[in-house]
Order: structure tokens, then C-alpha cells, then sequence
């Protein structure tokens, strides 16, 4: 069983914002590695850099050997040999491996399999930024606090006494005078001490203001509705000064700004933008248009009024991902003319799923196949079953590009994860790790070929039969509601189901 | 202890108790010694490690290895304390000093049992800073400064021990053996200053920048000095610095025996064997100038001081101005000078055949005057580090628990 959350969460850390996804910090990808059928759970550090901590799980024959090995998307430098993940005892198939992840940004993991089968690899996309603040828990706090006055002490008395009788003969006594420069001396060490002390608690707060200004934070954005002739509009921008100058290398040296590559279609879009209602009472996947890479317009479906969580997700060339993060008041609408937005937009404002059946239009069901309790930390069954209204399992057609689509959502917002059956990660992430070359140096060469590459395959992509999996494990424990999309032919289902995720038993 | 053996007549086996009484009496001087040699020894192969593999754990070798200094200095110093203080005789009470009235124990072995809890506190400290900030982002940090403290704590207590008993010592036989452990534990304190200021001032393409002198100007004088007024051995500061370039000429030729890879990412420069330390400084040249002026009794320590300071900067000038220029030649890139061997993450470049921390002009061109005018600040820095080192070198001359 994959269960390292049980270590994460043993650490007195706040989850903040995690690049892509929100409180939603491992990645994991499931699919082929050549003749193995594997599921990768990567687990980063939270700081950098940080040790991650690699899963791999084969399912059948168990492989002979596995292998983790860690690179930076644009290292110039070559890479470290690959590390071995060792079989986790007592669980069969399970392999666990430790890279270290020196640079932020984005990096890949490749996981190498080999046995009797023949061998594989997998390129597993990992955006590696510091999102923990750990705090000074009680019993540290004041283990080092004991130990600081120990040693306080300790130095002062120790410096007494080497003025005091350091010098003396053996078995001679110290006069008062002696005793009298010994007391200065120790006076002396105490406020010397104490100054270096001080000093030091302030280098340490110093420190730490400086981590906090390195932790990661999406783009500065915002989200407003305008009134576009008939129907509205929901205009995402991303504001940050950053991304404004992003072609000014001037600017960008002067602010110590990063320079960041253009964005990069990921199943065929440039931003997959979500809303749900605060109640998670309604949800809509939306595909914005941009002719600038800075303001995303999308044509508003018909939602009901209410206050929104605003998620917006865009991938970069270099593969690192964001999910932008705001929130929007949408008024009741005024009637109107109907919404015309992009083809792949979908919505959904329906009844959640009773005893995990959802039943879709035209008879259609979607059934969840949990088996085990949700657990927060350990894999979750996210299987779903969908039928066709005479029970036999649909035939369900890619839905931009993928056999489905799912998203994860806290009741609270603080959790948030666009899932597809392959994992957590950005299909375009991906293969911007695979097919970079040394001559991608300039800003978009890249982009292009991948763009083409994921169209290819987006057609190349065939019809699945009935059952779709998403392999994730919930962050940690609540109430969640997860939206699974599909498509029938031309028509896009979407089924709402809760989840009620425990807390892990405490391990050992 | 050889005084106070009674004359007997089988010799042999009065040497086997003399012997036998000495180890009795050394014998933590040569624990703490072998724990003070261990942490440099960590120390530097620690370094190598990084520089070339890049990845450890808390168990790596280097680190066991100042583990294991850390426990030697700790429990041996924690013996005799307990020793001393509830079953000491009373030579080896009259021979301590007191800790909070009722604890017993040398000097020095006090110095050593707070370096050890030093240096115990910083792992978890250290282990809190990584999880909370990353692996070693910054070699200087708060726990990191807290280890160093305890680590140079241990070797001056290797050193207060070995002085008391120097100091103690009432034959010239026994004063000659353990001022000679002294000055190996004075070198090894040396080793370790030089490799706190090893980013500033030992690698060849430093030496024709100010930088060089006043950061050596400002942190050998004080120590070299110290040690060499405080030693019973003629040319004190020469032997000092001798063992010290030993040590570290030691660990270039040991080091690059072992073969070695990168396993972090990425790798612009793939090494094949630890990377040794650059070959160590030409100490030995001021550390003569040191002992002829220390010879000089009549002057007075301030004018002493300044004499010491111009000298220590002028000789260190005058030598490794062209050192460097023989350790930037193609002539020292071998196996015994370990001269351009650079770190697994550095990216090959002119920067490693030029020199660095030039004195520029606001045109970034090097400037006589600019080198002259920061000169005279390791000048100054030379001689307040020389005063120091008379006044501690003094009263170290003085300890006898």
C-alpha cells in the first residue's frame, strides 16, 4: 500500500498552495512503463531543496529491478545515475526510492522498470517548488530552549572557571582578586553571549521572512463577469507584473523577476478554467479563448447565482504548472441569449449521486465502485462505471483527448486536483520532458512541436469501454465532492459524488 | 608522573611503570586529541563529499567520523569528570577546576563535554532547519554555526588539555612530549580556521585579490601567534604550520585515491574521484617571521604586534603572489599540487584559469591603488589579530589545570 502520507503528515506543516493543484501536493501518474502497468506516487519535500520520496507500484509479475532518477527540465548538465527503489517489506510490487530535488521549477522523475517481462520507463513530470512552513513545534521548541540554557550556563561557568583557578598551581586556592576578575570575566561572557544570542534569533528571523519570500505563489490573477452584447463573459487575467514583462528581459533583471516561458496548450487548451459554487451546489469546466496569453475570456454558462471558487489551470513550456486561484460573485441572470462558448465547456448544477449511482441523461448511470473506506493518505478506488440505459457498459468517446476527466474538491476550497485516468500530472507537462531537445533554447520552438504532438495524439486517441479510474489519494481527511466528466458521442456527462475521508490510523 | 616513581632496581620494569603511569595520566589527552583529529578529518572529507557526490544522509561516512569525535570527546572528558570528581585522587583533584562548586574536572576536558552537547544539539536543530528551509541551502546557517561552535570547542579542549598538562610538566622529557601534542593540536585547530575561510582564501585564483590578505591578515594571526607564544617549542609557529600543511597535503593525496561520482543533478563538471581541498597555504613562510620576532622578549606586545602583523601580511604577499601563479600553470594540475579540480555542479569556464576577487577600478579594471589601499586594511587587520593573539598566547602560557 502506498502510505507515506502517514510520515508527511507526522510533520507540523501547513499545505499552502502547491503549483498545480491546491493542497494537493503529490503527483501521480499511472500507465505503462514498456510491458508493466505501474502507478507512481511522487512526494515532494515541500522545500528546496528536498529529498521526494518515489512509490512505484507494478501491478502482476513483479518487476526485478526499479529505478527513480531526477532532472531538471532545462539542465544544461547532465544527469546522476539512476537510483534504485528498493521493494517496501511486506508489501509485494511496492517500490520506494529518494531523489534529491536540488532546483525548483520544473523536473522529471524517470522511472525505469525491468524484469522478466522486458523492461520500460516512464517520464513522470514533478514541479518541484517550497510550499511547507513548518513550525517550531512545543516539544522542539523548548527541548532547544533547554539545551540553550544548558549551554549558557554551561560556557559561562566553564569561562569562570578557567579565569578563577585555570591558571593556579595544582592544589593552590584562588585569592580574591582572582575570584573578582573570574565574576567580570563571567559577566562579561553572559552579555557576550546573550548579544551573540540575540543576534542569532534575529538571523534566524531573518532567515526565515527570506524562505517565505521564496515559497511559491501562482500568478497575481482576477476574475470579473462582463455583459458581452447578450450573454456574459467570465474574464480570467493574470495581472502578475512578472508575466506582464515576461518579455522584458530589462525589467525582469531589475525586479529580479523569473523569466517565464509561454503557455502551452494542454489537451488542446491554453487554460482549463473551473467553477464551483462555494455549497459545491454547481461546477463548470470552461475553455477560455486569449489572443494575448494575459486575459482569458470565456463565454459564462447559465449557472445558478451564488459565490464561486475560480481554479484556473495553464501549463507552461517549460512544463511547470499553475492553478490561479480566485473567487467570483455570479449574479442570477438576466435571460438572454444562449451561451455559446467553446465546444469542450460543460457545466453542471445536478443532484449528487445517491449511494454512489449517479444517474446521467437518457438513462445513462455512472456508478462509483468504491471498496475499501476513503482514508485520507492512502489510494483512493476512484472507479467509476458508466452504463448505457440497458445496463450494458457505454462506449465513452476521448473527451479532449482523455477517457475522462475529474475534479477534487474540498467542501472548505483547500483542497483542489484536476485528475485524468493517467494521473494528476499536465499531459502537455509531460511530453515537454520527453521531446525536449538541446535546440529548444528558443522561447516556442518547443511549444509548436508539442502542440502538433498533442493534437496527433489527441486524435490518435480511441474510445474506452465503460470503466474509468483516477489514480490519487485523498491529501488529508473531509468532505469532498468529486465531478467525473465523460462523453457519449458528442454529448459531455457529468456525474457529482461525495467523499467522506477518514484519518489515517496512527501506523505502528 | 615520571618524577614521583621511587628508584627501583630493575629498570626495565620501572620504565614499564613509568610508561604505564604516563598512559594513566595522558590518556584522555590522547582520546580528545584522536576526537579532535576526527572532526577535521570529518571536516574535510565531509567537504570532498559534497563537492563531489553531492548527496549524503546523516550516516554518511564524513559524518560518522565526526560522530565519532563527538562521542570520544564526550565520554572520555565525561569519565574523567565523573572520575575527578567522585573517585579522583588528590593530584588529579589539585590539577582541576570547578564546575558549578561540586564538579571536578581538567580544564579542558570541560571545553570538550560542552563542545560535545553542542554539537549533539545541533542534529535535531539541523534536521528541523532542512525540513523547515531545505537541504542546505546556505552552508553558513543557525544550527550549522551551532555544530561548527561544538566542533571547535572539542579541539580547543584537545588543546587546553594538552597545554595544562605542558605547562604542569616538570620533566624537559615530558614537557617535550606534550608540547609536541600540543602543537598538533594547535595545527589541527589551524586546519580548521582554514577551511572555515576556504572560499575566501585558498583557492590560487584568490591570492592576487586584497581579499586574500585580510581575511587571512584578520583569522591566522590571532590563532598562530596564540599557539606559538603559548608552546614550549622552539620554532613553535613554524611546526605548527608544518603539521597543518601536512594535514592537509594529506588529505589531497588520500582523497583522490577514492573513486567517486556525482548523484544530483546536473552535473556540469563529471568527476571521477573525491575532489581534494586546494593545496593548503604557505603558512610555514610568516611562521617563521612569527618565531624570530617572538624571540624578541624586550619588545613590547603593542609595538610586538604591529611588527608581527606587517610582517605576517608582507611574507604572505610576497609568497603566494607567485604561488599562484606556479598553482594556476598547467605544472600543478597533477596528483601531488590537486591544483583545478572543481565541484560536480561547476560549470567549466575561463573563471577557473583567472583570477577572482580582483581590486578594480569603477572601469573594473585592476588598480595598484585600490589593491594598496585595501592592503593597508589587512595591514591593520594583521596587527589587531596579532595583539589578540600576544594577549591569549599569554594567558594560555599560564594554564596549568
Amino acid at each position: 500500500m502506498i502510505r507515506s502520507f502517514v510520515t508527511t503528515s507526522g510533520l507540523a506543516c501547513l499545505y499552502l498552495l502547491a503549483s498545480a493543484h491546491v493542497g494537493s501536493p503529490d503527483t501521480w501518474f499511472e500507465g505503462q512503463a514498456g510491458p508493466y502497468h505501474v502507478t507512481v506516487q511522487i512526494e515532494t519535500a515541500g522545500v528546496v531543496p528536498g529529498v521526494a520520496k518515489v512509490f512505484v507500484r507494478a501491478d502482476g509479475e513483479q518487476p526485478d529491478r526499479v529505478t527513480v532518477q531526477a532532472n531538471k527540465f532545462d539542465a544544461t548538465g547532465g544527469a546522476p545515475p539512476p537510483e534504485p527503489a528498493m521493494p517496501v517489506e511486506g508489501d509485494p510490487g511496492l517500490f520506494q526510492g529518494r531523489l534529491w530535488m536540488m532546483s525548483g521549477g520544473s523536473n522529471s522523475v524517470t522511472v525505469n522498470v525491468s524484469g522478466k517481462k522486458g523492461s520500460g520507463k516512464v517520464v513522470v513530470p514533478v514541479v518541484v517548488v517550497a510550499y511547507t512552513r513548518l513550525k517550531l513545534d512545543k516539544p522542539m521548541g523548548a527541548g532547544l530552549a533547554a539545551m540553550g540554557i544548558f549551554l549558557f550556563a554551561g560556557l559561562v561557568t566553564i569561562v569562570g572557571a578557567a579565569v578563577r583557578e585555570g591558571s593556579l598551581a595544582p592544589g593552590e586556592t584562588p585569592g580574591t582578586s582572582t575570584r573578582n576578575r573570574a565574576r567580570n570575566a563571567m559577566v562579561l561572557t553572559s552579555v557576550i553571549a546573550a548579544v551573540l544570542l540575540i543576534g542569532g534569533w534575529k538571523w534566524w528571523n531573518r532567515e526565515d521572512r527570506a524562505y517565505e519570500a521564496t515559497m511559491y505563489r501562482p500568478f497575481a490573477s482576477s476574475a470579473t463577469i462582463v455583459t458581452e452584447g447578450d450573454h456574459r463573459v467570465i474574464r480570467v487575467a493574470i495581472d502578475d507584473s512578472v508575466w506582464k514583462h515576461r518579455w522584458d528581459t530589462t525589467w525582469l533583471q531589475r525586479n529580479r523577476g523569473n523569466s517565464w516561458s509561454p503557455l502551452l496548450e494542454d489537451h488542446g487548451k491554453l487554460m482549463h478554467l473551473f467553477l464551483v459554487r462555494e455549497d459545491l451546489g454547481a461546477f463548470a469546466h470552461l475553455h477560455p479563448a486569449t489572443t494575448d496569453t494575459v486575459a482569458f475570456p470565456a463565454t459564462l454558462p447559465p449557472l445558478p447565482a451564488g459565490k464561486y471558487r475560480v481554479f484556473a489551470d495553464i501549463v507552461h513550456e517549460s512544463g511547470f504548472t499553475h492553478t490561479l486561484v480566485n473567487s467570483i460573485q455570479i449574479p442570477a441572470s438576466a435571460g438572454g441569449g444562449a451561451a455559446v462558448g467553446d465546444p469542450d465547456d460543460s457545466w453542471f448544477a445536478g443532484p449528487v449521486a445517491s449511494n454512489g449511482r449517479a444517474v446521467l441523461d437518457s438513462g445513462v448511470t455512472m456508478e462509483w465502485q468504491s471498496g475499501s473506506p476513503l482514508v485520507a493518505g492512502r489510494p483512493a478506488n476512484l472507479n467509476f462505471l458508466v452504463r448505457n440505459a440497458d445496463g450494458a457498459p457505454a462506449t465513452l468517446t476521448p473527451y479532449m483527448g482523455m477517457a475522462a476527466h475529474a475534479v477534487v474538491q474540498r467542501d472548505d476550497g483547500s483542497v483542489f486536483v484536476h485528475l485524468h485516468p493517467n494521473g494528476t500530472f499536465s499531459m502537455a507537462s509531460q511530453m515537454a520532458l520527453e521531446m525536449r531537445q538541446p535546440g529548444d533554447t528558443i522561447r516556442g520552438t518547443l511549444g509548436k512541436r508539442l502542440t502538433i504532438a498533442e493534437m496527433a495524439a489527441m486524435k490518435t486517441a480511441g474510445p474506452t469501454t465503460g470503466v474509468v479510474m483516477f489514480p490519487y489519494a485523498f491529501p488529508k481527511p473531509g468532505k469532498y465532492r468529486i465531478w467525473v466528466q465523460v462523453r457519449r458521442g458528442e454529448k459531455i456527462h457529468t456525474a457529482a459524488f461525495d467523499a467522506d475521508v477518514k484519518q489515517a490510523a496512527p501506523s505502528g | 608522573m615520571a618524577a614521583t616513581i621511587p628508584v627501583l632496581p630493575d629498570t626495565s620494569r620501572a620504565d614499564r611503570i613509568d610508561r604505564a603511569g604516563v598512559f594513566a595520566a595522558e590518556w584522555p589527552i590522547y582520546a580528545v586529541l584522536l576526537a579532535s583529529a576526527s572532526i577535521v578529518v570529518g571536516l574535510i572529507w565531509d567537504i570532498s563529499w559534497h563537492r563531489t557526490i553531492g548527496r549524503d544522509t546523516f550516516w554518511s561516512p564524513p559524518h560518522v567520523i565526526e560522530q565519532i569525535g563527538a562521542i570520544v570527546a564526550g565520554l572520555s572528558c565525561g569519565y574523567v569528570a565523573l572520575k575527578t570528581t567522585f573517585a579522583g585522587s588528590a593530584e588529579e583533584r589539585a590539577r582541576s577546576v570547578h564546575f558549578w562548586k561540586y564538579f571536578q574536572a581538567p580544564l579542558g576536558a570541560w571545553v570538550c563535554i560542552w563542545g560535545t552537547i553542542m554539537m549533539v544539539t545541533s542534529a535535531p536543530f539541523d534536521n528541523w532547519w532542512h525540513n523547515a528551509y531545505g537541504l542546505d541551502v546556505k552552508i553558513i546557517s543557525p544550527p550549522h554555526l551551532v555544530l561548527a561552535s561544538g566542533m571547535i570547542a572539542i579541539q580547543l579542549g584537545a588543546m587546553f588539555m594538552a597545554l595544562g598538562a605542558q605547562n604542569r610538566a616538570v620533566s624537559e622529557a615530558d614537557r617535550k612530549r606534550l608540547a609536541i601534542l600540543f602543537c598538533i593540536a594547535a595545527a589541527v585547530i589551524i586546519e580548521m580556521v582554514t577551511v572555515m575561510i576556504t572560499e575566501d582564501a585558498s583557492f590560487a585564483n584568490t591570492m592576487h585579490g586584497s581579499r586574500f590578505y585580510r581575511v587571512t591578515g584578520l583569522m591566522i594571526p590571532v590563532f598562530l601567534v596564540a599557539f606559538a607564544r603559548a608552546s614550549r617549542l622552539t620554532w613553535a609557529a613554524t611546526r605548527i604550520a608544518i603539521v597543518y600543511m601536512l594535514i592537509t597535503m594529506s588529505a589531497i593525496w588520500i582523497l583522490q585515491l577514492f573513486p567517486a561520482s556525482a548523484k544530483l543533478a546536473p552535473i556540469y563538471n563529471p568527476v571521477t574521484h573525491l575532489i581534494p581541498p586546494a593545496f593548503p597555504l604557505l603558512l610555514f613562510a610568516p611562521a617563521v617571521a612569527i618565531d624570530l620576532l617572538l624571540k624578541k622578549k624586550s619588545i613590547n606586545d603593542w609595538v610586538l604586534a604591529i611588527l608581527i602583523g606587517v610582517a605576517f601580511v608582507a611574507v604572505m604577499l610576497a609568497v603566494h603572489w607567485f604561488w599562484a601563479d606556479f598553482m594556476m600553470s598547467p605544472a600543478a594540475r597533477n596528483f601531488f599540487f590537486g591544483a583545478d579540480q572543481w565541484d560536480y555542479s561547476s560549470r567549466p569556464g575561463p573563471w577557473r584559469y583567472q583570477y577572482w576577487n580582483l581590486d578594480t577600478d569603477q572601469l573594473g579594471n585592476w588598480s595598484a591603488i585600490e589593491f594598496a589601499k585595501k592592503m593597508s586594511i589587512a595591514l591593520g587587520l594583521a596587527v589587531f589579530s596579532s595583539r589578540l593573539g600576544l594577549a591569549w598566547g599569554k594567558s594560555m602560557s599560564q594554564i596549568k589545570r
